[in-house]
């Protein structure tokens, strides 16, 4: 028979981590502010496509095209939603998987180069999508923008949701979102597609000598990275109500790169997690100090200070861990597993 | 047709060619040893062989069935693994780690199943671990076990590399100059388990720079030189040849 017995040093960090998520799943008891909570559900999306980065980062691959298929879920499902008349819930699933689909398609090609390369080409990728969008007016009504309805209300017995009367069912919609994100790239991090993924980035031929096929894993990867960006995207848009070509560009790819070093990309849900919401939720509040630029100068120096004091892929996530490692008194090389471990 | 045979197997870098018409055969089981002064193509020839490079012309057969051209991972698919001749580690990996995931092939269950934590999966996982395990405590890695790879010594990180390799389950294993920069105890330590391997079925090919582990290992030897394969034979034989005396020992004798 098997012992259970429970180890502290996972367990108390894990309770630490757990106190401001339950904080976050229960603001709109507290304020049902449009504007605070705006800003978390925005965050949100940021969150998981800086999950999507640190995953394709994960297989050794730098995307910089990755708001290029939070456009591509955006606009499918407002196309959907407003030319061909379907309603949002269908849409919003489409939009996942038509994001999936063409990143398979432009995965299998694209992911055949390495490196700088490949930043290269999902960087062109990016700015492909954004004048397509701009140009194919018939479907995308140009610069003008798409603008997509808000979800009908879901009717439980009497109990309704609408989300035309307040952010708060929107709210949990994002947290359902991100919850079901995180919980699929953890599984993914912890079953054996983890390990083959750590793998490939760090040490290629070792791993193609191992018998690992290197681009049906990086293909597993960045389609998956492109399913819940679409989704991300789609959420964005009918979020906002309005998609428009320049809405996500490649200033946003960028940020959702730094969001992803900042967090730390050691861990594929954590840093992720808390690079984006605290970037994010900080850019917000400083755009509204009447300074030009201010909230770019936010993501330039948080990436170069992570940059310099937090190298080799570690970030804030990781001085989470160091922080326990301290109290627990365990020797550098011992890991603690981190919240998504 | 033998268990695993080179045709007229030439590599070309530009116009230098760094091996030229090799045909070799290996017998099931066996410990061949390949040897040969430096750049005279050892390397390469194994490179060939694992579709790190592929050959410019002629062809490898495995079984039977032609395996050159294949990739990497196809050929580490069907059975044959290698070290390489520098210490090629997974960057930030625990020993534990690298050789876990260098155990991919062993996995029957597939990635759905690993994804959804199926019995089947854990079943399997736990097997695997312990078999890990095994290997590193045969290889004495078991004490440096959650340890980084990258943190042991020179020596340790070519026995890593072997259980590396091992851990896919091969049938046949390139050694690339498993006992390079090791003193003698640690080569004998080396020379002890490639024979333990070598007697659990596996066929060993070997290079190395070493004739005492040279001759204390291989059942047949091929002697390279320029990348031409100049003789091939017991080990004794062919060490008192004169064509490989003079390419590779110079003047002396043994």
């Amino acid at each position: 028979m098997m012992i259970k017995y429970i180890d502290w040093k996972v367990t108390i960090p894990r309770i630490v981590a757990a106190v401001p998520i339950a904080i976050l799943v229960f603001i709109p008891v507290f304020s049902t502010s449009r504007d605070t909570l705006s800003i978390i559900i925005l965050s949100g999306v940021w969150v998981i496509a800086a999950m999507g980065f640190a995953m394709i980062l994960r297989t050794g691959q730098f995307s910089m095209g990755q708001a290029a298929f939070m456009a591509i879920g955006g606009y499918a499902s407002a196309i959907l939603t407003v030319k061909m008349g379907w309603s949002f819930w269908p849409s919003f699933f489409m939009a996942g998987v038509i994001s999936g689909i063409i990143a398979l398609i432009i995965g299998s090609v694209v992911l055949r180069v390495g490196n700088i390369y490949f930043s290269i080409i999902t960087l062109s990728f990016g700015e492909i999508v954004r004048i397509l969008a701009q140009n194919l007016e018939g479907i995308t009504h140009g610069a003008r923008g798409l603008i997509p309805p808000s979800p009908e209300p879901i009717v439980l017995g009497s109990f309704e949701i609408n989300f035309d009367a307040s952010v708060v069912p929107y709210y949990y919609f994002m947290i359902l979102l991100v919850a079901i994100t995180s919980l699929v790239f953890w599984q993914i991090n912890r079953s054996r597609l983890g390990g083959t993924f750590f793998s490939l980035a760090a040490n290629q031929i070792l791993a193609e000598h191992q018998g690992i096929y290197l681009m049906k894993y990086r293909v597993i990867a960045f389609t998956v990275a492109g399913i819940f960006t679409g989704f991300a995207g789609a959420f964005y848009a009918h979020f906002l109500e309005i998609i428009t070509p320049y809405m996500l560009g490649l200033w946003e790819s960028i940020q959702i790169m730094i969001m992803s070093i900042v967090g730390g990309v050691s861990s594929l849900v954590a840093g992720p997690l808390v690079g984006a919401v605290l970037l994010k939720v900080l850019s917000v509040y400083l755009s509204r100090l009447p300074v030009y630029g201010i909230h770019a100068l936010l993501f330039g120096g948080a990436v170069v200070l992570v940059l310099v004091f937090l190298p080799k892929g570690t970030g804030l996530i990781d001085l989470w861990k160091k922080f326990w490692r301290k109290v627990f008194n365990e020797p550098e090389w011992y890991e603690i597993p981190s919240i998504d471990e | 047709m033998s268990f695993l045979e080179l045709t007229n197997v030439t590599k070309q870098f530009g116009r230098l060619s760094a091996i030229e018409d090799i045909n070799l055969s290996v017998n099931q089981g066996e410990v061949l040893g390949i040897v040969g002064p430096n750049g005279s193509g050892k390397s390469t020839l194994i490179n060939v062989m694992t579709s790190y490079y592929r050959p410019t012309s002629g062809s490898i057969y495995f079984k039977g069935r032609k395996i050159s051209g294949l990739r990497p991972d196809k050929i580490a698919a069907l059975g044959i693994a290698r070290t390489f001749q520098s210490n090629i580690l997974f960057e930030g990996a625990t020993v534990l780690e690298s050789v876990m995931v260098s155990a991919y092939l062993q996995y029957k269950t597939n990635n759905l199943q690993s994804f959804l934590r199926t019995k089947a999966y854990r079943d399997e996982y736990e097997k695997i671990v312990g078999k890990v395990l095994d290997l590193l405590k045969m290889l004495e890695l078991f004490n440096d076990t959650f340890l980084p790879a990258s943190g042991l010594s020179h020596g340790y990180q070519r026995m890593l590399g072997i259980a590396i390799a091992l851990a896919s389950g091969p049938k046949v294993l390139l050694l690339d100059e498993p006992t390079t920069g090791m003193n003698h105890e640690e080569a004998m330590f080396v020379v002890e388990n490639i024979r333990k391997i070598n007697e659990t079925g596996v066929t060993v090919i070997l290079i190395e720079h070493n004739m005492k582990v040279l001759l204390d290992l291989a059942t047949r030897v091929a002697v390279l030189n320029f990348g031409i394969k100049i003789a091939e034979g017991k080990p004794k034989e062919v060490m008192n040849k004169r064509e490989v005396i003079e390419a590779y020992l110079g003047t002396e004798t043994i």
